[in-house]
């Protein structure tokens, strides 16, 4: 799940224009989640703007219920249609949820003014209703069959692949005291599952042109494309 | 002259260690900065001198600049070489460099992250973990770049590494020891060490790999440095025992204190390693005593 934090309301405010009328918009999957966008924040958000004076054209989290705001053909039916009206009297769109919503607004109104009512911090683990961790950094190619399953460029704060840096103090990380290296970490869960072996071989560097963004998926049933940079990589799912 | 070189020689080397200047060297020649100051009186007692590379990334002057400044006043430098400010191409390029301005020694370390230096916005690179920079320095004196191009000239220079015999677990630094020595590394300098048995235990294993090792030591100053070290330095531990002895001595005695107790420790370490690393931040006039201490010469 993309893990999400509402910027503070003073920022918000700051850039509305005391002329714009603005339409709120939520994200009953990932924000709902992280209480930044469901319908008590999206409704809150409202009256805490109307409360500093901001005009609100409407607000809503499109449903159905858990549905995520960056499925496009559903956006774009709830603002377009469901709510043309509200939407209609809109200068702008208050976007409660991560980037990729934000930019779901402007796909599905055709290009309208947004601003980002959140911070997108990472994607990660619900570990439970209250804490979300990040285990994956999305580089586009995963190394984790080599360390159980655990993503040393993740978990480790210098994102080292071939073993720890050497500056932890009692297992933990050089950067946090509070944080357990990384790197110990993976060798425990290895010699627990008895494959220290899996650590011994060395690492290649990365091929960061596969981070290289904007990158995009087109999927098939037979196939799926991943672009990055000038590059691409199919791979078949049904042979 | 290569350290692996005096290796082959069967010398016990002796290194010291200092940090470059935070600004840069003045156009007025008759003013040293304080980095080759210290360089030039130890000199006399070691074998060579390693300049650190914005050390706790601090940002100072570079390290190779330091280094190519030393080696024109006669000073052997071990050019010390990061992860944390470079990625592969600029990593390559310094190499290239240093080889080219007479550069015959270089560390390769991962590191200290950003978070412990005076420039917390910065962006950490760490494009290549320090094994991965091993062997593409390994690779560049092969003759070929890290993409497999070839190059001209390959550089010649001996490859140095770093260890921590404090890490816990011991056997996943170990491990890592393994690695950098597949991936081409030639000697080894460890992190500061203050515990004989520690050190002992971990030789006993790091041995067996075949590589020289010098033990590492920071002059220890004050019992207010050592708490600063275990609190903010990463990877150091230094025991109450140490702590306890520089903190009973009188102030003014410090530096007497110092020298014995790092004399002392050499002295017991020495037989157990292939050499030893003295940091003596700032102290570097102690060195000769401390040398005296530990019995030990160039």
């Amino acid at each position: 799940m993309h893990a999400t934090i509402q910027k503070p309301i003073e920022e918000i405010v700051q850039n509305i224009r005391s002329d714009e009328r603005v339409f709120i918009v939520g994200c009953d999957n990932c924000a709902m989640k992280c209480c930044t966008g469901g319908w008590p924040e999206t409704r809150a958000m409202a009256e805490r703007l109307q409360k500093r004076g901001i005009q609100v054209a409407g607000y809503t989290v499109p449903g159905p219920a858990g549905v995520s705001l960056c499925k496009l053909s559903n956006t774009r039916k709830v603002l377009m249609e469901d709510c043309a009206e509200a939407v209609a009297g809109a200068d702008s769109f208050l976007v409660l949820a991560c980037g990729q919503g934000v930019h779901t607004v402007i796909d599905a109104t055709g290009g309208a003014m947004v601003h980002p009512g959140c911070d997108t911090v990472f994607g990660g683990e619900t570990v439970s209703d209250t804490e979300v961790k990040e285990y994956c950094s999305l580089c586009g190619e995963c190394v984790i069959e080599y360390t159980g399953g655990l993503c040393p460029l993740t978990l480790c704060a210098k994102g080292l692949l071939n073993g720890p840096c050497g500056g932890a103090k009692k297992g933990m990380c050089e950067v946090n005291p509070d944080q357990p290296c990384g790197w110990i970490a993976i060798y425990e869960r290895l010699k627990q599952l008895g494959r220290l072996d899996l650590i011994e071989s060395y690492q290649k560097p990365k091929d960061y042109s596969k981070w290289g963004r904007p990158r995009s998926l087109v999927v098939s049933e037979h196939e799926a494309t991943f672009r990055f940079y000038a590059d691409s990589k199919t791979v078949r799912n049904d042979d | 002259m290569k350290l692996n070189e005096l290796y082959r020689q069967g010398k016990f080397v002796i290194t010291g260690e200092v940090g470059p200047v935070k600004g840069a060297i003045s156009r007025d020649r008759s003013v040293e900065p304080n980095c080759a100051r210290e360089a030039i009186f130890l000199q006399r007692y070691v074998h060579a001198v390693n300049i650190t590379d914005n050390q706790s990334a601090v940002m100072r002057l570079g390290s190779l600049a330091a280094s190519v400044y030393l080696k024109s006043l006669g000073i052997e430098p071990v050019y010390q070489l990061t992860c944390r400010d470079r990625n592969r191409i600029a990593l390559q390029s310094d190499l290239l460099t240093a080889y080219s301005l007479g550069i015959d020694n270089v560390l390769l370390l991962t590191g200290d992250h950003i978070q412990l230096g005076d420039h917390k916005g910065a962006k950490p690179v760490f494009d290549l973990d320090s094994v991965q920079l091993i062997h593409m320095a390994a690779g560049l004196r092969e003759g070929y770049d890290i993409s497999g191009h070839p190059i001209e000239n390959p550089p010649d220079m001996a490859l140095g590494a770093v260890v921590n015999p404090n890490f816990e677990p011991m056997e996943l630094q170990l491990l890592q020891m393994k690695k950098k020595i597949d991936a081409g590394a030639e000697f080894f300098q460890t992190q500061a060490v203050y515990d004989i048995e520690l050190l002992e235990r971990f030789m006993r294993q790091a041995e067996k790999l075949n590589r020289p090792v010098q033990a590492g030591v920071v002059v220890l100053k004050s019992p207010q440095m050592a708490q600063y070290m275990n609190e903010h330095v990463s990877g150091i531990q230094v025991p109450e025992a140490w702590i306890d002895e520089i903190g009973r001595t009188e102030k003014a005695d410090r530096r007497e204190k110092a020298a014995e107790m790092t004399g002392r420790f050499l002295r017991r370490v020495k037989s157990m390693v292939q050499g030893v690393h003295i940091m003596p931040m700032g102290w570097a006039d102690l060195i000769p005593a401390i040398l005296r201490e530990a019995e030990l010469s160039i």
